[in-house]
């Protein structure tokens, strides 16, 4: 028997970017079963061709072995794949029936609306999940759980064979995700299949029934589940990590000196959730973590972007908010740089103030300054003048970091969110010269990444950060099931200090 | 030229030709020649002298409002509010160069007007941009409403004792704040036309705004928030700030599109007066595509087609020239990713 829905080499392109690199996958009937991979790994891209929601660039989508129309989402539909996307498509200001039948509404002779059919359906569907909607409620008065249902049973309305979930837990609350797979199970005995795109391995653990994990736009495995082994927990975490051959880096003897950054018990909405932890001077400490675990809030709480709701960052030499860290952000696209902008300016973002007297800016001086970090970003001369984003990928990374580098020369703390992410090998090497380079100064530098072997090498000690807390302090040559449990979110930290480092 | 800006200009170059034909098919379904009515818009305007006079006359204004919608764009804001800001500049500046005691030396009551006129056209813009810094209001949106609640308020104050009794307009300005006309100054052959000492003052403000964004520490920093608010943000530029100034200058710069018609031409200002220049300063804009150079001819081209159109009313309804204008407007737009972006914020996030 076929499986419901097949994926036949599926190949995506985002200008030089390939996000999905050629994946087969078969999703069966009465299974749950999760895709999962970093932020930006492509298991999104991969699900949306699938749904017909992005056109593939090559290969084909089958549902019970028939071809489906590449990139037309409403066929995809009909033949009875529905996908639930991070962003739901509802009408705010339109009642939960309304949104239901949106697209798809009973009639009677004449065009006129079959309000009681539409509502026998509406409630059919919802029996068959097992929740109980407030039809008449408007949707901007629901809740995001409530929501997220309606958005399920408006895909069963529609009779899909595949529901396909992105990110489904990503608004929930701990409570409403073992509500959603239990749901999910139910659709699943029913005779469907469920896809689930997650990065939380804890989900794929207790409730999926196989795995794939997606890396770099690649499939690397897809595994049966057997009631949530560990073993195979901790594979999948080498999956999505990567194994590669670690970049060489010599490393150095460094004595931490006094502590530097001090965070205590940093909340901030339901992503951190009584965060602490120091930095020394002269040392590196990476945080480990699947991301969405509260990262990004962290970083921007350090950069001094947001206020935490409560907790505070200590800084020696710097205060607390801005100027105490210098920052490079994760999305180099979005924060790191102006692509439109001249890669001059970038390298200078935001410190025209430097260069500026009686509110002109001395071109001269700013150009000097430029070229001395060209030179450290091993850039040419020339690609000054060209707009950031004719750089590839490596070389924005390295602007950024040079910036912040010689730009926080006076900070005593350097954050760096997912350095070397799509960067590309001797880039990558060259920011991590920079990172050893900064700790050797004194600087107390914090390392974010979803790369568990670029932060054996650097760091000094690893902080696992799981559901807003820290959830472990690990040696960077702890083995892998370790950092895997610490992910899961143990539910007491485990601190461990490294032999290494003394404290 | 990057690939994006050679489309942009291809579709200002397409989208004026399509608009000249449109035009022309209106014309020929008229009944007239369109041959005939084109050489009449050339030879109304750039052929007598007096034609060119009015043609720099109106582009003067057009220049000024272009030059602030410009800016506005420039840090990611689509200032539709130029209209309003000219409107209560206007009267704004009339009433003070009609108040100021008649001895009142040239050299101060000149600026002191045109001052006015400035804070007028940036106090117009205040709302906007307090809605726009503080709440995420769209400005597209509050600054049309702005233009409505400028129009009543004109027209409030002229019929509550700013106009002369029986009247929609004031009082005569006191001579020291005169513009002087250019045919008075030497430019004898522009004999008889409105252009006046507003036009010099137009490009002048226009270079100081082109060397502003270029030069200035604030100025490069608005350019840099407009292309990517986030990444600013990143970096600790003041992000609402550079907004902020961004849509105050341009609403003073609007707000010195008054000068010409009050303080070069009337001496006064009426109901009316001026108005059009506002929302043809998005088109200058558009067209202009941030380069002072590109904004001066632009300036050019919809001056013309004012005058021009004046010039063929007699045979075919002025209106169509706006035709013109119309065309180039949603083409451009259609092609511009900036506009794009500045319209779908909000809709899309």
């Amino acid at each position: 028997m076929p499986a419901i829905l097949s994926l036949d080499r599926l190949e995506k392109r985002y200008g030089a970017v390939r996000a999905v690199a050629g994946v087969s996958l078969e999703f069966d009937a009465g299974r749950v079963h999760a895709v999962v991979g970093e932020n930006g790994a492509g298991k999104s891209t991969l699900l949306r061709m699938a749904a017909g929601i992005v056109r593939p660039d090559a290969g084909a989508v089958r549902v019970l072995g028939t071809a489906l129309p590449p990139g037309n989402a409403r066929e995809a539909i009909r033949r009875g794949v529905g996908m639930v996307q991070q962003q739901f498509a509802l009408a705010a200001s339109l009642t939960a029936l309304q949104n239901a039948i949106l697209g798809a509404e009973p009639v009677r002779a004449l065009g006129a609306l079959d309000v009681r059919r539409a509502r026998e359906r509406a409630d059919a569907a919802a029996q068959e999940i097992g929740v109980a909607l407030d039809w008449d409620a408007r949707v901007e008065t629901m809740g995001v759980g409530d929501r997220q249902r309606l958005e399920i049973v408006r895909t069963l309305m529609r009779e899909a064979k595949v529901v396909i979930l992105d990110e489904p837990t990503a608004v929930l609350t701990p409570g409403e995700a073992d509500a959603l797979y239990a749901t999910l199970r139910r659709l699943a005995e029913a005779g469907r299949a469920v896809v689930v795109v997650t990065h939380r391995l804890d989900e794929v653990r207790r409730y999926a029934d196989v795995a794939s994990v997606i890396r770099r736009g690649v499939l690397v495995s897809t595994r049966t589940m057997h009631g949530g082994a560990e073993d195979s927990i901790a594979a999948i975490t080498r999956d999505i990590m990567g194994a590669e051959p670690p970049p060489q880096l010599e490393r150095a003897r460094r004595t931490p000196g006094e502590v530097r950054l001090a965070v205590r018990d940093l909340h901030s909405g339901r992503a951190l959730r009584g965060v602490r932890f120091e930095v020394r001077s002269g040392e590196i400490v990476g945080i480990a973590g699947v991301d969405g675990n509260g990262q990004h809030e962290l970083v921007r709480v350090l950069a001094g972007l947001d206020a935490p709701d409560a907790g505070e960052v200590h800084s020696v030499g710097g205060g607390g908010g801005i100027g105490c860290a210098a920052v490079v952000h994760e999305d180099r696209l979005a924060e790191g740089l102006v692509p439109s902008a001249l890669v001059r300016d970038n390298l200078v973002l935001g410190e025209l103030a430097r260069f500026t007297r009686f509110g002109i800016v001395d071109a001269a001086a700013l150009d000097r300054e430029a070229h001395v970090r060209a030179a450290r970003a091993q850039l040419s001369a020339a690609s000054l003048d060209l707009p950031a984003s004719a750089l590839s990928g490596g070389n924005q990374q390295r602007v950024v970091v040079a910036r912040v580098v010689c730009g926080g020369e006076r900070a005593p703390v350097l954050v760096l969110a997912q350095p070397t992410r799509g960067v590309d090998l001797i880039a990558a090497r060259a920011i991590h010269g920079e990172i050893v380079r900064a700790a050797e100064s004194g600087k107390a530098v914090l390392v974010l990444s979803a790369d568990l072997a670029e932060l054996r090498v650097l760091c000094d000690r690893i902080l696992v950060l799981a559901r807003g807390r820290i959830a472990a302090e690990l040696p960077p040559d702890a083995p892998d099931a370790r950092f895997g449990e610490a992910m899961l979110g143990a539910p007491r930290p485990v601190v461990e200090r490294s032999s290494e480092v003394a404290p | 030229m990057t690939a994006a800006s050679r489309s942009a200009v291809l579709a200002t170059v397409a989208g004026l030709a399509a608009g000249w034909l449109a035009a022309m098919l209106l014309v020929w379904l008229y009944g007239e020649s369109p041959r005939a009515i084109a050489l009449q818009l050339v030879t109304g305007t750039w052929a007598v002298p007096y034609g060119v006079g009015q043609v720099l006359y109106k582009a003067t204004a057009l220049l000024l409002t272009g030059v602030a919608v410009d800016l506005a764009l420039r840090a990611g804001l689509f200032n539709i509010g130029a209209e309003g800001q000219l409107a209560v500049a206007g009267l704004a500046v009339a009433g003070t160069a009609a108040g100021l005691p008649a001895t009142t030396p040239a050299w101060i009551a000149l600026p002191t007007a045109l001052a006015t006129a400035a804070l007028a056209g940036a106090a117009w813009a205040v709302v906007p941009m307090v809605l726009r810094v503080r709440y995420h209001g769209h400005e597209v949106i509050s600054t049309i409403m702005m233009n409505r609640v400028a129009d009543a308020l004109v027209a409030f104050c002229l019929a509550r004792g700013m106009a002369l009794p029986g009247t929609v307009r004031t009082a005569d300005a006191i001579p020291a704040t005169h513009l002087p006309r250019l045919d008075a100054v030497g430019l004898r052959a522009l004999h008889g036309s409105s252009v006046s000492a507003a036009l010099p003052l137009a490009v002048g403000v226009t270079a100081c705004v082109a060397v502003w964004l270029r030069r200035s520490r604030i100025g490069r920093e608005v350019v840099l928030v407009g292309m990517s608010p986030r990444a600013c943000e990143a970096a600790h530029i003041p992000v609402g700030r550079r907004l902020g100034v961004a849509l105050l200058v341009s609403g003073a710069i609007a707000g010195l599109a008054a000068a010409g018609p009050v303080l070069g031409n009337k001496g006064y200002f009426e109901s009316g007066l001026g108005a059009g220049a506002g929302f043809g300063g998005i088109a200058v804009a558009l067209i202009g595509r941030g380069h002072p150079v590109g904004l001066g001819l632009a300036a050019l081209l919809f001056g013309t087609l004012d005058q021009g159109g004046l010039a063929i009313n007699g045979r075919v309804p002025m209106e169509v020239v706006t035709v013109v204008q119309g065309v180039v407007i949603a083409a451009v737009a259609l092609a511009d990713a900036r506009i794009r972006a500045v319209a779908l914020r909000g809709v899309t996030s």
